[in-house]
């Protein structure tokens, strides 16, 4: 005799007639709504380049293989002070593949914050962070920042000498944050110094906290595109063209991961320890002495280069409190700033172009870039005199940077018909006043800063009394 | 009755102590008053710093100079500015504040130019500077002042010059001051009192030296005496950095005058010809001059470390390879049982000396083997040992073998250095250059055996381990062709997958 739990059929939902593997799951999970969703799902075109849209699905990309790889360097890493670098030197040296599987983590995490940074400098300047994808551009800028933390606790990982001091010096900033300076240095360090206890908590950091913080909020982010789609051009009244998620654009995702595992697999092959640029080289060297001298010239990794430079142009004391306390505090509003950017564009908040928030995208990219060809010491070679190397570094970054910066605005100009260049102008007036008249690096920013708001003033009455008299 | 007498009591005593503190605070007013004192623009004669320096002082010091205030043995500010401006340590202030001596020679205006302490850094250092004397060693274990000048340092005043000191000429001859010196450093009971570990030689050793022959029994003031080497006051131990012989500083005291000319003049050799004033330059330019001077190895000779110090003279032929083979055990002793051994000695030759040179010792270097002519086995063969073939082939050998180890070392570094870069693993190839290197090392040493047979037992641990670095090489040259040969798949592989996909979208978007 059958039970009636035998007998009774599962329940289907207008799906009866599919067949195979696609029926069966159909016929207990309900997904033809989700088929269907995804069938109909299509990815705006036809206004600006495509390439911005693969950015994201890139970065995904490079943090799925930074997970599997990292799961391999997990099977042999040991942290513990007689077992880090040993281990890294061992899966280097000593195991079968493991000098790829180091060398692609390392590479994958470089590529995947430039593809990140790139990706979110494209959705700045599309202006795709309008209504309604606010959040979306608030859990993108979490994942870069999630990214950022991914980079600062896995460098302290091999236990080497350079991570070392360099963990020491990054890790030192946060004692400049005012009143709980010294707590957040002893939470992050696990006591005064850079111990091993700092290794463990980096260490639980890198492979526990922030993983399931990232998977939370990239869950957040790809939900929300999903549901809202990828965002059309600013002021698109009628519909776009669309391509087909499936399987048009989904292919062309996948032949652009496949190029990028073929670079990965080619830089690891004939650079594996990078490509030699400070802060972005990871030759395992010598096991980290925390009684030896302080290693000379130590520079964080090139993404973090424009703070530590920020940081070096700071005098000791301003405005009665310290300097690096007066830097943190420009940091975080800079970031702050960053974070709330699709409420503070009002003209894009209506769905109208915002000329002075593209400039101010590539006003950031400028500022940026002169700090971090500064923390690059260009133009220090040959030069013993640290005061003259100094001097010339700064006018060599600031003419590479009036030459991007004049490129940027001439490719806006004739390219992109562009009109508004008074923050762009501001970064370049910075730099030219720095670098070239010798002015210091705080005092050019401020009139710079100066400059720019006298000439944001007069654009703006210009604007409105032209607008009253064509009014009138 | 009784509670009014103890209440009375209890109140006498702050009253006492009252009045107590008022006689103190009498004294403490004087120096006060100097401490406050300002000159005539209003400015303070008594810095900010000298106010702190005074500040951190501890009781007993602050006591100690109001007393010395009090007794008017420093009596104007000026004066107290000069001694708290020296910021000394406490202990060493407390030598110097019972030190009558220093206080009333620090006082500018109870003292003559010459008689006066200068306290000025900076300028070039003088017998009468006070921060020498303060540093000088015998100062610092309670010998001072009136240790060689005589009086009673404590006493308030007085001179009374010590008996052993000429009455006159004092300055012309100074054959004087050795035997001076001598009262205490020839006297192992007083010097035990001091530094047990000091030996009491000094005397004995320079009166045999060359040094002390001119200067006591030819009475030649340009002969040193102790203080040419040592200084006067400031005088501190040898292994001070700033003293005169320390090892570092040897050289320049030394070559004070053996390489000026002028003070030379007329000093000859055992020979008769004159003494060369070039030694201090050559040395300066030698592989132990660099050493010492440049790189700061300590372990480096300098000029007493062959020559002596006390009993400074030039080594005999004799004895210049014992003076080697003080550092250079391992050559000397191979040497001593080389056939060169008996051949230097018939032609009388300064062993070391004679390949490489005394003062001018410049690195070796692996063409000296070579027998073509300019080369240093060659010529000295061709000239005195008939042209011997069998010699000529041993030095050949010597010299193809460790240029051979030193060349595949030289390879080898370069080539571990590219596969590093590589991502390669270099340790078994870095460990076969460590090999390679001890034995390229125990090759240049064993070259002063002048044995075939030697030489080749040292040697061959280098060629072996040259080809064991080879086959690793190759190993490592295999291993990136297989990275590369890998990729190459691979991206055929990736390459292949794309293709599918790119004609599949295109056929999917006709």
């Amino acid at each position: 005799m059958e039970s009636s739990f035998q007998k009774k059929k599962p329940e289907v939902n207008g799906a009866e007639e599919s067949q195979g593997a696609r029926g069966w799951l159909d016929r207990r999970y309900q997904l033809t709504p989700l088929f269907e969703f995804l069938r109909h799902k299509e990815v705006p075109i036809g206004s600006h380049w495509m390439g911005w849209y693969y950015l994201g699905g890139i970065t995904m990309f490079f943090f799925v293989v930074q997970v599997i790889t990292g799961v391999l360097l997990l099977m042999y890493y040991q942290p513990g002070e007689a077992t880090a670098y040993e281990s890294i030197r061992f899966l280097t040296t000593k195991v079968p593949f493991g000098w790829l599987i180091r060398s692609i983590h390392s590479w994958s995490a470089h590529l995947m914050i430039i593809s990140l940074t790139l990706h979110m400098f494209s959705t700045m300047m599309l202006k795709a962070y309008r209504p309604p994808r606010e959040m979306t551009w608030v859990s993108g800028y979490f994942l870069f920042v999630l990214t950022l933390g991914f980079g600062f606790s896995g460098y302290l990982l091999p236990w080497n000498k350079l991570a070392y001091f360099a963990t020491t010096v990054g890790t030192n900033i946060v004692k400049s944050v005012p009143l709980i300076g010294n707590w957040m240095l002893q939470v992050l360090r696990g006591g005064q110094d850079v111990t091993i206890n700092t290794l463990y908590r980096f260490f639980a950091a890198h492979v526990v906290i922030l993983p399931l913080a990232f998977v939370g909020v990239i869950a957040l982010h790809l939900l929300l595109i999903q549901r809202q789609g990828m965002a059309p051009p600013v002021g698109a009244k009628i519909a776009p063209r669309g391509m087909k998620f499936f399987p048009s654009f989904a292919m062309r995702d996948a032949l652009l991961w496949l190029a990028c595992l073929m670079a990965l697999a080619a830089l690891a092959v004939f650079l594996p320890y990078g490509p030699g640029i400070p802060g972005m080289d990871w030759e395992l060297g010598d096991k980290a002495d925390p009684l030896a001298p302080a290693y000379p010239g130590i520079k964080p990794e090139w993404y973090f280069l424009w703070e530590y430079q920020l940081l070096k142009e700071f005098p000791p004391h301003l405005f009665g409190l310290e300097g690096p306390q007066v830097c943190l505090l420009l940091i975080a509003l800079l970031f702050g700033i960053w974070a709330i950017i699709p409420w503070l564009d009002r003209r894009a908040y209506r769905d109208q172009p915002s000329p002075a928030f593209s400039d101010f995208g590539w006003a950031a990219i400028l500022f940026l870039t002169y700090l971090t060809l500064m923390g690059w010491d260009i133009g220090a070679r040959g030069i013993t005199d640290e005061l003259a190397a100094m001097r010339n570094v700064a006018r060599v970054c600031a003419l590479w940077t009036l030459a991007v910066g004049t490129v940027v605005i001439v490719v806006r100009y004739w390219r992109f018909e562009h009109r508004w260049f008074i923050l762009t102008g501001a970064a370049l007036l910075q730099a030219a006043l720095h670098g070239l008249a010798g002015i210091s690096y705080l005092l050019s920013g401020l009139i710079a800063v100066v400059v720019a708001a006298i000439a944001i003033g007069i654009s703006y009455t210009t604007r409105s009394r032209a607008e009253s008299s064509h009014a009138t | 009755m009784r509670r009014i007498a103890i209440a009375f009591g209890a109140l006498l005593i702050p009253v006492l102590c009252f009045g107590a503190d008022q006689d103190s605070a009498g004294a403490n007013s004087k120096l006060s008053a100097m401490l406050a004192a300002k000159d005539a623009n209003g400015k303070p004669i008594i810095s900010e710093e000298e106010q702190a320096y005074f500040a951190g002082l501890n009781d007993n010091l602050r006591g100690q100079l109001s007393d010395l205030v009090q007794k008017e043995v420093i009596t104007r500010p000026e004066h107290l500015a000069i001694l708290l401006g020296l910021g000394l340590r406490p202990q060493k202030m407390e030598v110097l504040l019972q030190n009558r001596c220093v206080l009333c020679h620090t006082d500018s205006e109870s003292q003559s130019a010459e008689n006066l302490f200068s306290v000025a850094t900076g300028q070039p250092p003088t017998h009468m500077n006070i921060k020498e004397v303060i540093e000088d060693v015998h100062f610092r274990r309670g010998v001072s002042c009136a240790g060689c000048h005589g009086g009673d340092p404590t006493a308030d005043f007085g001179h009374d010059f010590v008996k052993e000191w000429p009455e006159k000429d004092r300055q012309k001859n100074r054959a004087w001051v050795v035997q001076f010196c001598a009262r205490c450093h020839s006297d192992p009971k007083t010097m035990h009192e001091f530094n047990p570990s000091l030996p009491t030689d000094q005397l004995a050793k320079f009166k045999d030296s060359p040094h002390g022959r001119t200067l006591l029994e030819q009475h030649d003031d340009r002969a040193p005496s102790c203080v040419s080497c040592h200084g006067v006051h400031g005088i501190r131990p040898a292994k001070d950095p700033q003293s005169k012989v320390y090892a570092q500083r040897v050289p320049e005291t030394c070559g004070a005058c053996h390489a000026d000319p002028k003070t030379m003049e007329g000093f000859t050799r055992a020979d008769g010809s004159p003494l060369p004033t070039t030694q201090l330059a050559e040395y300066r330019d030698s592989v132990h001059g660099r050493a010492l001077l440049v790189r700061g190895d300590l372990g480096a000779p300098a000029c007493n470390t062959c020559h002596g110090n006390h009993a400074a003279s030039p080594p005999g032929v004799a004895q210049v390879s014992r003076s080697c083979s003080l550092c250079h055990s391992a050559n000397a002793s191979l040497f001593d049982g080389s056939k060169h051994k008996h051949a230097f000695d018939q032609h009388n030759w300064p062993e070391c000396g004679q390949c490489h040179s005394n003062h001018a010792i410049a690195k070796t270097h692996d063409s000296m083997l070579g027998t073509g002519p300019g080369q240093l086995c060659g010529d000295c063969h061709r000239e005195y040992a008939k042209d011997n073939p069998e010699c000529m082939k041993t030095a050949e050998y010597f010299h193809d073998t460790i240029t051979q180890l030193d060349q595949a070392r030289t390879r080898f570094i370069a080539v571990s250095e590219k596969f590093a870069a590589r991502g390669l693993d270099v340790e078994p190839i870095n460990n076969q250059l460590t090999e390679l290197g001890d034995a390229l090392k125990k090759s240049r040493t064993y070259v002063h055996s002048f044995s075939r047979n030697s030489f080749q037992q040292v040697a061959a641990p280098g060629k072996e381990a040259v080809k064991r670095a080879d086959e690793l090489v190759n190993k490592a040259t295999e291993e990136f062709k297989f990275r590369q040969i890998g990729l190459a798949l691979s991206i055929g592989l990736i390459g292949l997958l794309m293709a599918a996909i790119y004609f599949k979208l295109r056929q999917m978007e006709k």
